[in-house]
């Protein structure tokens, strides 16, 4: 991680956790499920976009985290427990999902996380002593410190400060030969092994990670909306969650943040613009449609979603100034002290 | 790095600053408009149509006009808890019509701590406690009522063994748990013979009612909705089971059974907890007048029921003007606590014949039901209302 990455991570992180504190509960809720759903998408782009895993079982896994904090927080544990303690449940179930990409590979191992993700919403609705099945366990508030958490706007602080918290650590991890494993595995389990990289002990740690953070997300999304409900950790969830990867690039974990928050707001902001029109069944499709086929621009013009899109334009708009810059008489030069180019430039002569 | 950190703090001090009116007289109503139960989504159109029809026929509420929002819930929770965040607090509305059973779940404690009056669609019971929820009420029988009377009725007709079908989720096994641990299947002299749960979005019931066959029952009470209805019935006839023999909930009362089903439906049965689209009531004059300028969305008894909370969310806002000198009140906590206490004080209160008087001091309003069959393609009451306490 760049220190420069890092000061704009933790300015971006101050100014939405004031957003959240500081705005009604409407902003706060808006706030918090776009931090939660980025910490599943970043869980979710380690094991696909970074390691090469496809997996489908991202929402049974956010369900595993969401029961294992209910019934901790439930039990009277503390909410740091209760959420590492759902972080935990998520890793291990993930390592039991991951067994079978030992000896299954692509869609094979994709259709098993498959079965996994079925198998686990049919373990809610059975085991109704920890998950009260079909009908939902409603969750107590999150208690912090001795302290109960109330409203929106507290719950959007600690859910930023637990995505900034985890950003740093997934950040990092990329940077390190596990993380250099996890893309070299993406790439080539052939050339991974040729490498001298135990293909098997570091998917498995993929997975452990991956599922520890989506265990995370599914304990906030447990004591945010107050009840873990089955039908909340169906396929849907999962297809959310690639959904958002897909969209703010996959193998990035800026990408991942920015995909939820479009995912999460850009439904939002279609239903306010659609407010505008008469037909309450029409902003409704408008809506459904305008996400449907913005997806599928994404596959089709930019499949390395938002993000490089971004890197992109910018990158043009930095060649174009720097082009104009270069193409300025040197008496000009010297009358525009104002443009940011120059000095760049000037920069790059020296 | 200083431009972000600008934007940022004008984000921040933007999302502050935003400003919100106390005095608007604002209704909030969600249902699904799109998703898996878009079928009796009149409810959400009904209670918007009535409050409009006040709009136009009467300048709103004691002079007041009403602004009423009308989201797409889509039957997802997430959405539905998004949805009331913005009516609660960006949209300070007086009331709020919500819709699933587990939002009103997920919601129940927010709600009293708001102190916003709340109506929910859902006719769970877990969700109806006027002492521990004080502020959310429910319009009619809960489906536990609604299955206890037609048990009633079957053990009126002299009857004995039940079959109850459930689906796998908690619109289905809910209720049926509440039913049979109460014991009022044995008060009443019957037997369940067979419990048959099938996933709620089964395609092939073949095999359970098979089964059903298999045990003669007398009655099969579908806790269902009328997707499922549609498959029960149609395998039910290919096995050789009449549609007489099965009996729905109010979720039943869809013409899209009969008119699919042809004959094979004709003998089934639905409780019926309100009026039929049409009938000779004032209300559907009402209806008649609003629908002469204006797109009547939904056809059927679901629109009454959403009619039916618009008269009462209009007469309750009305009674709370009124106590307070003929004035919106300006603080909208105290707006709210005025309007649901007045909700609470209804009694024998005219629904222009959409359902008995009246009364919501349990927050239910009315738990009065009657039998409605399907003949001739027609849904047609057969029988007196019965009161489900």
């Amino acid at each position: 991680m760049t220190k420069r990455s890092l000061l704009i991570g933790t300015a971006l992180a101050i100014a939405f956790a004031s957003i959240g504190y500081g705005s009604s509960r409407f902003w706060a809720y808006l706030v918090y499920a776009v931090a939660i759903s980025s910490i599943g998408a970043m869980s979710l782009n380690l094991l696909i976009g970074f390691c090469g895993q496809i997996t489908f079982a991202q929402g049974a896994l956010i369900g595993v985290g969401a029961y294992a904090a209910a019934n901790l927080g439930n039990a009277g544990w503390g909410g740091l427990v209760a959420l590492l303690g759902a972080g935990m449940f998520g890793a291990l179930t993930s390592a039991l999902i991951g067994l079978p990409a030992m000896r299954l590979r692509g869609l094979y191992f994709a259709i098993s996380t498959l079965a996994a993700q079925f198998i686990l919403s049919y373990f809610f609705k059975l085991l109704e002593p920890l998950t009260n099945g079909v009908s939902g366990l409603v969750v107590k508030p999150l208690v912090l410190f001795g302290r109960t958490v109330k409203g929106d706007q507290e719950y959007a602080v600690i859910c930023v400060v637990v995505l900034y918290l985890s950003w740093i650590f997934l950040s990092r991890l990329t940077r390190t030969n596990v993380g250099r494993a996890f893309l070299v595995i993406r790439e080539s389990e052939l050339v991974a092994r040729g490498m001298g990289i135990d293909v098997a002990r570091t998917k498995m740690q993929a997975f452990l990670i991956s599922g520890f953070f989506a265990g995370l997300c599914g304990g906030l999304l447990a004591f945010t909306s107050r009840l873990a409900s089955p039908e909340a950790f169906e396929i849907s969830l999962s297809v959310d969650q690639t959904a958002m990867i897909i969209v703010g690039g996959l193998g990035s974990l800026a990408g991942s943040v920015v995909g939820a928050v479009f995912v999460a707001l850009l439904p939002e902001a279609i239903q306010r613009f659609g407010e505008l029109l008469p037909s309450a069944a029409l902003v409704s499709a408008f809506r459904e449609m305008a996400f449907g086929i913005l997806i599928i621009l994404f596959l089709l013009l930019e499949p390395r979603g938002l993000v490089a899109l971004g890197q992109r334009l910018w990158r043009r708009q930095r060649n174009e100034t720097t082009e104009k810059a270069a193409e300025l008489p040197s008496n000009a030069t010297n009358e525009n002290h104002g443009n940011s180019a120059i000095p760049a430039l000037e920069g790059r002569k020296a | 790095m200083r431009k972000l950190l600008l934007a940022a703090a004008i984000a921040s001090s933007a999302a502050l600053a935003a400003p919100v009116s106390a005095a608007e007289i604002t209704v909030c109503t969600w249902g699904t408009i799109t998703g898996p139960d878009a079928l009796v989504n009149g409810m959400t159109y009904g209670t918007r149509a009535y409050l409009e029809y006040l709009n136009q026929s009467k300048g709103g509420i004691a002079g007041n006009k009403i602004k009423v929002l009308l989201l797409d819930g889509r039957y997802k929770l997430d959405e539905e808890l998004k949805i009331y965040r913005r009516c609660a607090d960006q949209e300070q509305a007086v009331v709020i019509n919500g819709w699933s059973t587990g939002a009103s779940k997920a919601l129940r404690d927010q709600i009293q701590q708001d102190g916003v009056p709340f109506i929910s669609e859902s006719f769970a019971s877990e969700v109806l406690d006027p002492v521990k929820y004080p502020f959310t009420f429910i319009a009619g029988p809960t489906y536990e009522q609604q299955m206890i009377i037609a048990l009633r009725d079957l053990a009126a007709k002299g009857g004995k063994k039940v079959v109850l079908m459930y689906s796998d989720n908690e619109y289905g096994r809910g209720p049926v748990n509440v039913v049979k641990q109460s014991g009022i299947i044995e008060k009443l002299g019957l037997e369940v013979v067979d419990l048959v749960e099938y996933r709620f979005d089964a395609q092939d019931m073949t095999a359970q009612l098979l089964r059903v066959k298999a045990k003669n029952p007398d009655l099969v009470y579908v806790q269902g909705s009328t997707p499922q209805l549609l498959v029960v019935l149609r395998d039910a006839a290919k096995v050789g089971l009449p549609a007489s023999l099965f009996v729905g909930n109010f979720y039943n009362i869809s013409p899209a059974i009969p008119q699919q089903l042809g004959a094979a439906a004709d003998g089934f049965r639905a409780v019926q907890t309100y009026a039929f689209f049409g009938d000779p009531i004032a209300a559907m004059q009402e209806i008649t007048a609003y629908g002469k300028t204006n797109e009547v969305e939904k056809k059927d008894i679901y629109f009454l029921k959403g009619w039916l909370k618009g008269k009462v969310i209009a007469e309750s806002i009305a009674k709370a003007i009124q106590k307070s000198g003929g004035q919106v009140p300006g603080d909208i906590q105290a707006f709210r606590k005025l309007v649901r206490d007045e909700m609470e004080g209804l009694k024998d209160f005219d629904t222009g014949g959409i359902t008995p008087p009246f009364t919501y001091a349990d927050h239910q309003g009315s738990v009065q039901a009657r039998i409605a069959e399907i003949k001739g393609g027609e849904y047609v009451p057969v029988g007196n209302w019965i009161d489900a306490r």
